[in-house]
């Protein structure tokens, strides 16, 4: 009995993320110094600060894209299910379908919409047609964009609105089944009424991913975040359940970034 | 202090303005003076093209036009003399077909190699090959294709003495770096999230360059292999020398192609009469070729660099129908293609799935596949490399031995052990100060014109075109200009000087797209700031732009200067191959280096392919130090820049 619900306890916090001192240098730069904390799964968690603290750095060794910039190295560990994710032994290729990733600029590929999402299970291995269909179609309808798109799937998403090629990118992001959707700046480049539906969206999608989302608006934090760290200066000022954030930080640096007397 | 205003009044004279726009004679002039050089590329356009018609015109008047363009049968020096181009129009499109079909892939491989996977150490050592491997004059190749080549397929296979085979692998070799130049660009043009995208989703490195990469630079490679197959379709030297002297379809025969047609006619091994004149018959139809060919490529190209505003590519899209048409042709037969590829890989996706059962493939599949692929892709480098160094070791190994202090100051004769290239290299010394007396100016004043003073207008794209297609001209039809235009309608005779006018209009495009170049690099900021402070436009070019640009101009004109001196093909109707001396003025005959090599190589002795061989290595050694000149200016320059 007892046994039992120790398992369950493991279980429910499989799919957190645990950052243990992680540091980042690009050169001679130390972007992130000695960062720790705990993303809960199945949570939003949003990163803010203002521009050059760090926070899409991090975002990034979470998918270990900083793989991909020479010059850049990572220290320190990410534990993520038992496994340190940072650690020499795992190839990012693998880790980046469990943790998808949505970028600050709407990046389609220059394909048909089909073909943009459609494009990772293809590269994992999956022709046959009417799976792709499936997959594809589910991947729209989860990213609330079917309704508008569902008839013309062959056109280009290069024709579609920013907000649209947005939410495509999310719905090619789900169609990998992550675990884990890390977001960089999501809305920046949209207006209004297109940020508005993706924020539904997020809401929409913490029941089934864990969200990280890095973000310069902070009224959009506050609406979409369970828990809020704040940057400076590549550390980690202050980090706890968002409502304590915004309405009470424990830091002089984190009331003076929201109340906005800053520098 | 008195204002400007004030103080005429004060002396009390009438109130002027004094801001009205005055006549500025020098500024005038020297606008007038650089339009001038632009425009020349008009007059040099118009003269390929008089000289074409004008040296076709006794031809047509025997033969009927649609016999010429229709005809199956080219016998141009029996008693029954039959003009029908077809033959050669073949031979040309299976020399330069075969030799993309392996100089192609070979070329896209390498570049996919050099921009997506290739480490910056692996880039700064394979670029440098890759552009001395350009930098090597078409009679190197020839030479080698001919001595080295053709012997093994005569050996082991049963091929004549002259055949095709040789001629195409060393003209696949010789596009591959035109491809593997232009390809990288259009690839390293992708933008860089698309590849991040592509990670982030879980693809390897792989897959992200074979299915997002390289689709997205389509447009770009197909240009490459255009102008790569132009190139094919234009090399002279190496069919002339290798491919031997009649119609034939079989690879291990010889063949014909256009250009080694009018190679024939320039080295006299024509009789003069109606096979002669032929040759510019035919040179309208390589022309036609080559031009159409090149300037589509070229074209993509231009539409690639400016497409990245929608507007932009609008207006291209509206300008020309001829042009769209051909792209649309050209599209038609790439859909065509892609839809067979489409079907045989549906088809080989079902046997897969019949054979995984639903399995989808690990990653360790994956990355088999990624290295597999990255080792296919970069063994060309590879093949590039092992080719380039053959090249050479056989050169120096046949040549070393015939080089002395003796051979450089002597002069040309019949007994090898006595012939020197002393007359030779003056000749090729002499040939390229001319040319950079013409081309220098010109080519300098016409992209400083096109660059800091020419308006968006259509004459200036119509300029600016019109350049760019003169590099799309194959190099015999620069023989056939200099020999009827330069020779003999302006009366120049086989002289220095029409060679390097011939010489001035081949290397212009280049120059002009080098000093643009260095002109570019000048910030912007910089004509502001003069501009700001009263300076005219010519002030500001010859004060601030110029004095910035000078290194990567020079740079530009030695490069252009050390293609020049390689060609042979431009300069074949003209060089006096019995020259014994030095030129001692401008209107004399003269031989220059790439003529001498070709004459001996052909010697029937073979000590004189020693000969030949040691002047290669003189021509590689002056092209060397040129090259290195260049380089050292280019990295000074770079060192003390302060911006």
């Amino acid at each position: 009995m007892n046994k039992n619900i120790k398992r369950e306890e493991i279980d429910k916090h499989r799919g957190d993320l645990r950052l243990d001192n992680v540091n980042v240098h690009y050169g001679d730069n130390h972007a992130i110094i000695d960062v720790s904390m705990f993303i809960k799964q199945k949570h939003v968690t949003a990163f803010i600060g203002p521009s050059g603290c760090g926070k899409s750095t991090l975002l990034r060794c979470l998918n270990r894209m900083n793989d991909e910039i020479v010059g850049c190295k990572t220290d320190g560990s990410i534990y993520w299910g038992g496994i340190d994710i940072l650690g020499k032994d795992v190839d990012p290729v693998p880790l980046r379908r469990k943790v998808g990733m949505v970028f600050q600029k709407p990046n389609p590929f220059p394909k048909s919409i089909f073909d943009n999402i459609a494009y990772a299970p293809r590269i994992h291995g999956i022709r046959d047609k009417k799976k792709l269909i499936e997959i594809v179609e589910k991947s729209l309808k989860d990213a609330a964009l079917f309704e508008e798109v569902g008839d013309r799937l062959g056109d280009s998403a290069m024709g579609l609105s920013g907000g649209q090629q947005q939410r495509l990118c999310i719905a090619r992001t789900l169609a990998i089944q992550p675990e884990v959707i890390l977001m960089d700046e999501p809305c920046s480049a949209l207006d209004p009424i297109a940020t508005a539906k993706i924020e539904d969206l997020i809401e929409e999608l913490k029941k089934n991913y864990t969200v990280i989302i890095v973000t310069h608006n902070m009224q959009q934090a506050a609406r979409v975040s369970d828990y809020t760290g704040f940057f400076y200066l590549g550390k980690l000022i202050e980090f706890g359940e968002t409502k304590q954030i915004f309405e009470n930080p424990k830091e002089d640096l984190t009331e003076k970034y929201m109340t906005g007397r800053f520098g | 202090m008195t204002h400007l205003w004030n103080r005429k009044k004060s002396k009390g004279a009438v109130q002027k303005n004094p801001f009205h726009q005055r006549f500025n004679f020098s500024e005038k002039t020297i606008v007038i003076l650089l339009f001038i050089a632009a425009s020349l590329a008009i007059f040099f356009s118009a003269a390929i093209l008089y000289t074409l018609i004008d040296g076709a015109i006794p031809f047509f008047q025997k033969v009927s036009i649609i016999d010429f363009l229709t005809g199956l049968t080219w016998i141009p020096t029996e008693s029954v003399q039959l003009f029908g181009v077809l033959p050669l129009v073949i031979n040309t499109l299976i020399i330069a077909g075969v030799a993309l079909l392996i100089g192609a892939p070979l070329g896209v491989a390498a570049s996919i190699y050099l921009s997506e996977f290739a480490s910056d150490r692996v880039r700064s050592i394979v670029k440098p090959i890759i552009e001395l491997l350009a930098g090597i004059p078409s009679i190197v190749f020839a030479f080698f294709a001919l001595m080295f080549i053709s012997p093994y397929f005569v050996d082991n296979f049963g091929a004549s003495y002259f055949n095709a085979i040789s001629a195409i692998i060393v003209i696949a070799i010789m596009i591959m770096p035109i491809i593997i130049s232009i390809s990288d660009d259009a690839m390293k043009a992708v933008p860089n999230h698309l590849r991040e995208t592509s990670l982030a989703l879980g693809a390897t490195k792989w897959e992200t360059a074979t299915k997002i990469v390289m689709p997205a630079a389509s447009s770009g490679i197909m240009a490459s292999i255009l102008l790569g197959l132009a190139r094919g379709i234009g090399e002279t030297m190496v069919v002339l020398m290798v491919a031997g002297g009649r119609v034939g379809y079989d690879l291990l025969q010889p063949m014909l192609p256009m250009s080694g047609y009018i190679g024939r006619v320039a080295t006299g091994d024509m009789p003069p009469g109606l096979s002669h004149s032929a040759g510019f018959a035919v040179g309208i139809v390589l022309f036609v070729m080559a031009y159409g060919i090149n300037s589509l490529g070229a074209r993509i190209v231009l539409r690639i660099k400016t497409s990245t505003s929608v507007k932009s590519a609008k207006v291209a899209k509206k300008r020309n129908i001829i042009f769209r048409i051909l792209l649309r042709i050209s599209e038609g037969i790439l859909f065509v293609f892609l839809k067979i590829g489409g079907a045989i890989k549906s088809v080989f996706n079902k046997i897969r799935n019949l054979i995984r059962k639903g399995k989808l493939p690990s990653l360790r599949e994956r990355y088999w596949k990624q290295r597999l692929g990255i080792g296919v892709i970069g063994s060309s480098i590879i093949i590039a490399f092992i080719f380039l160094i053959i090249l050479l070791w056989f050169v120096f190994s046949e040549g070393l031995s015939g080089l002395s202090p003796t051979f450089l100051t002597s002069y040309p004769s019949r007994f090898p052990e006595k012939a020197g290239i002393f007359p030779v290299i003056m000749g090729s010394v002499y040939l390229m100060l001319l040319t950079m007396i013409f081309a220098a100016p010109i080519g300098i004043g016409a992209a400083i014109y096109l660059n800091e003073f020419a308006k968006d207008t259509r004459y200036t794209r119509f300029l600016r075109r019109i350049i760019q297609n003169l590099a799309g001209v194959p190099s015999i039809v620069f023989g056939l200009l200099g020999y009827l235009f330069f020779a003999h309608v302006l009366g120049f005779g086989m002289s220095l000087l029409s060679a390097s006018l011939v010489l001035t209009i081949m290397v212009l495009p280049i120059i002009v797209v080098a000093t643009e170049e260095a002109l570019k690099s000048v910030p912007d900021s910089f004509r502001e700031a003069a501009r700001g402070v009263g300076s005219t436009r010519w002030q500001t070019v010859r004060h601030h732009v110029l004095p910035n640009a000078i290194p990567g101009i020079s740079t530009g004109l030695i490069l252009s200067l050390s293609r020049a001196i390689g060609e042979t093909a431009p300069v074949l109707f003209i060089v006096s191959f019995f020259t014994k001396t030095p030129p001692s003025g401008i209107m004399d005959g003269f031989t220059a280096l790439p003529s001498q090599i070709f004459y001996w190589a052909q010697h029937a002795k073979p000590e004189f392919h020693t000969l030949a061989a040691s002047t290669i290595i003189v021509l590689l050694f002056i092209l060397l130090g040129m090259n290195t000149i260049a380089i050292i200016i280019r990295q000074r320059a770079q060192s003390k820049r302060d911006w």
